[in-house]
């Protein structure tokens, strides 16, 4: 259980704005076990999502290593980032991202399309997990069609398509009301505990971060706290 | 990503915008509507001009000599001859590599005072012109045909009659009934003498417009030595003109000069031919051009629309790289989007110019047929080639212009895009 599946040193990333340098991360050394629930908490501008593309192979350290499983994606060709992102990870975003012409199925599919699954392949797998989030009635219908909280557990089955090893949300909750964000946030939590996958989400809302099994505080692109949340005791609250 | 797949997710990304897919596509619509026109209209008369020379016979190259001076030909002063084209010549040609034969002609002057009998029956005759068979005809006019027996004599005392001329000679009943009929050429000279040659039907021509018959060149120099009291006519003034058929029309390209440089006038249908389908790749450039700047003007709107199309795709294009789109697959994406566009519209402007050039035939064909002109059509041909042209044509100005949106959308960076409001 204590298997470590993501392992960063002293990752260092600067942005130009302008003539000023700013440091987003600022040597962050961290370790990531396989299976939990890890909660990125810190106020805007602390580096938490620079720190989430940068473990999901979307940006790249200045210096510093990233090692998820055995792979050293800080030093991975463009190429071999496009396959990281396409078979080990999958992506939440706050604004769900759907596409709007697609229907829900064709959504949670997307990532199968771009790894080349044929279509009835895909389509098998989108409504087998489109009943996993509780949306076995919904295939058919386009985003403009479903409600938030319905748009994003469309998102959470899309990013569980391809059987990744990661899971990377950024403010899954944020445009959400705080009934519908609690109940994304058990589906997430019930995933992490019932699939053979990590959870790494990014939030400003502590609240939101209490459903982690693990809480990292980051302030001035540095981690500040690690905190370890026992779930009995939250639930007993 | 599948291809199939890309196809079918350009195609439903082309359907969201409908109005401006389809105003990006007249663009496309108009330029290839104009060149399937006016290619189809060159490809159409070319091909009915060719198929006019091809009934003359485009490896015939047509020998005259030259006059030494400017006199008139009258009844009785021929113009005196550079060369001639003597029987010798005539052989020398024969032997001439690629060349399948030659014929001699002898042109029996229309002023020549003769007329055609029934043998020894003056009550059924009448007057004739002697066909000399080959020339530069009317290029409009069908081709005569054989009624009955030969077309042409092929041994001396043998003759061949138009319709007309049977008609007039009151015979009746059956063409074929007419052959071996015995009819006499008479020759009066202005002095009274009369000669009289004797002649067998061989052959009647579909010919009724003229009453014409066909001799061969020695009965026709017979004629005319008699006429102008010259036996030796064929040496001292030769043939009026030869026939030499090549073995392709290559072998008479190359026959023209060498022709020329003997001293003789040389026609070849060839090299008419040869300035008409010049004449022709310049207009059908030049008609060409005009669609090929309304393809332009579209290749712009489409890349305008495809840039367009990425504003307001940007988030989408970061979060299918962030789900793990590689560059090769937006770019793909783009370029078929806006190929589609291209072949849309292309496919449409083939339908339209096929369409319209139905209709123009129409009115061509009515036209020429209340001036009689005996032409037939289609003046707009449009060929399978002209077809792939066309469709590829429209399909590679789609590309061509989706080509730098595809570039720009396949180099986002995915986190701005994923940002991008």
């Amino acid at each position: 259980m204590t298997e470590p599946l993501i392992r960063t040193q002293d990752l260092r990333r600067t942005y130009q704005m302008g003539s000023t340098t700013v440091s987003a991360l600022d040597g962050v050394s961290l370790t990531i076990d396989r299976g939990s629930f890890v909660a990125l908490v810190g106020p805007s501008g602390s580096g938490k999502s620079t720190l989430l593309n940068m473990l999901g192979g979307l940006d790249r350290p200045n210096s510093g290593e990233i090692w998820v499983g055995a792979k050293d994606i800080a030093r991975a060709t463009d190429r071999q980032l496009v396959e990281f992102r396409r078979d080990q990870v999958g992506f939440i975003f706050q604004s769900f991202n759907l596409l709007p012409t697609n229907r829900a199925w064709e959504n949670v599919a997307l990532p199968l399309m771009l790894a080349g699954v044929g279509r009835a392949e895909r389509r098998k797998r989108a409504e087998l997990l489109l009943g996993q989030v509780g949306l076995a009635g919904r295939t058919e219908h386009r985003p403009s069609e479903l409600s938030g909280g319905e748009q994003q557990r469309v998102a959470v089955a899309r990013a569980l398509a391809n059987h990744p090893v990661l899971i990377l949300a950024d403010e899954p909750t944020g445009n959400l009301d705080s009934r519908t964000g609690r109940e994304v946030l058990t589906l997430l939590q019930n995933l992490v505990r019932t699939q053979d996958v990590t959870l790494l989400m990014v939030t400003h809302d502590l609240n939101a971060a209490k459903f982690a099994d693990r809480i990292l505080h980051m302030r001035d692109g540095q981690l500040e706290r690690d905190e370890t949340v026992d779930q009995a005791e939250v639930a007993a609250v | 990503m599948r291809i199939r797949d890309i196809f079918s997710t350009a195609f439903t990304n082309l359907t969201r915008r409908k109005v401006r897919t389809s105003l990006t596509a007249l663009g496309v619509t108009v330029g290839i509507f104009t060149i399937v026109v006016m290619v189809s209209l060159g490809i159409g008369v070319q091909t009915e001009i060719n198929k006019q020379f091809e009934a003359i016979g485009l490896e015939n190259i047509f020998v005259q000599p030259r006059s030494s001076n400017q006199d008139e030909f009258t009844r009785y002063l021929r113009p005196q001859r550079e060369t001639p084209i003597t029987a010798a010549r005539i052989a020398e040609w024969r032997k001439l590599p690629n060349v399948v034969s030659v014929n001699a002609v002898v042109d029996v002057n229309a002023a020549i005072n003769k007329r055609l009998r029934i043998a020894g029956d003056d009550t059924r005759t009448t007057g004739f012109q002697v066909d000399p068979g080959v020339g530069i005809d009317e290029p409009f006019q069908t081709p005569p045909t054989a009624l009955a027996g030969k077309l042409r004599p092929e041994t001396n005392g043998s003759i061949v009659l138009s319709q007309s001329t049977a008609q007039a000679l009151d015979l009746s009943g059956d063409a074929q009934s007419w052959l071996g009929q015995p009819v006499q050429i008479i020759l009066e000279s202005p002095r009274g003498e009369t000669q009289t040659f004797d002649y067998t039907i061989v052959g009647i021509t579909s010919v009724t417009e003229e009453r014409q018959v066909a001799l061969t060149p020695e009965d026709s120099l017979g004629l005319k030595a008699w006429w102008f009291n010259d036996p030796a006519l064929l040496e001292t003034e030769g043939y009026d003109f030869a026939v030499v058929r090549a073995s392709d029309i290559n072998a008479a390209r190359l026959l023209v000069p060498q022709l020329r440089d003997e001293g003789f006038r040389v026609q070849s249908l060839e090299t008419v031919l040869d300035l008409a389908s010049r004449v022709f790749l310049v207009i059908n450039i030049m008609l060409g051009s005009v669609g090929g700047l309304a393809l332009f003007v579209a290749s712009i709107g489409i890349t305008n629309t495809m840039v367009m199309a990425i504003y307001e795709r940007t988030r989408e294009i970061g979060t299918l790289k962030a789900l793990g789109a590689s560059r090769a697959n937006i770019r793909l994406l783009f370029m078929a989007e806006a190929g589609m566009i291209g072949l849309l519209g292309g496919m449409i402007g083939l339908f339209l110019g096929w369409l319209a050039g139905l209709g123009l035939n129409e009115v061509a064909v009515a036209y020429l047929k209340r001036e009689q002109v005996p032409l037939e059509g289609p003046f707009f041909l449009i060929t399978p080639n002209l077809i792939l042209l066309a469709l590829g044509f429209a399909l590679l100005v789609g590309m061509l212009a989706g080509l730098y949106p595809a570039m720009r959308a396949s180099r986002l960076d995915p986190i701005k895009a994923l940002r991008h409001e």
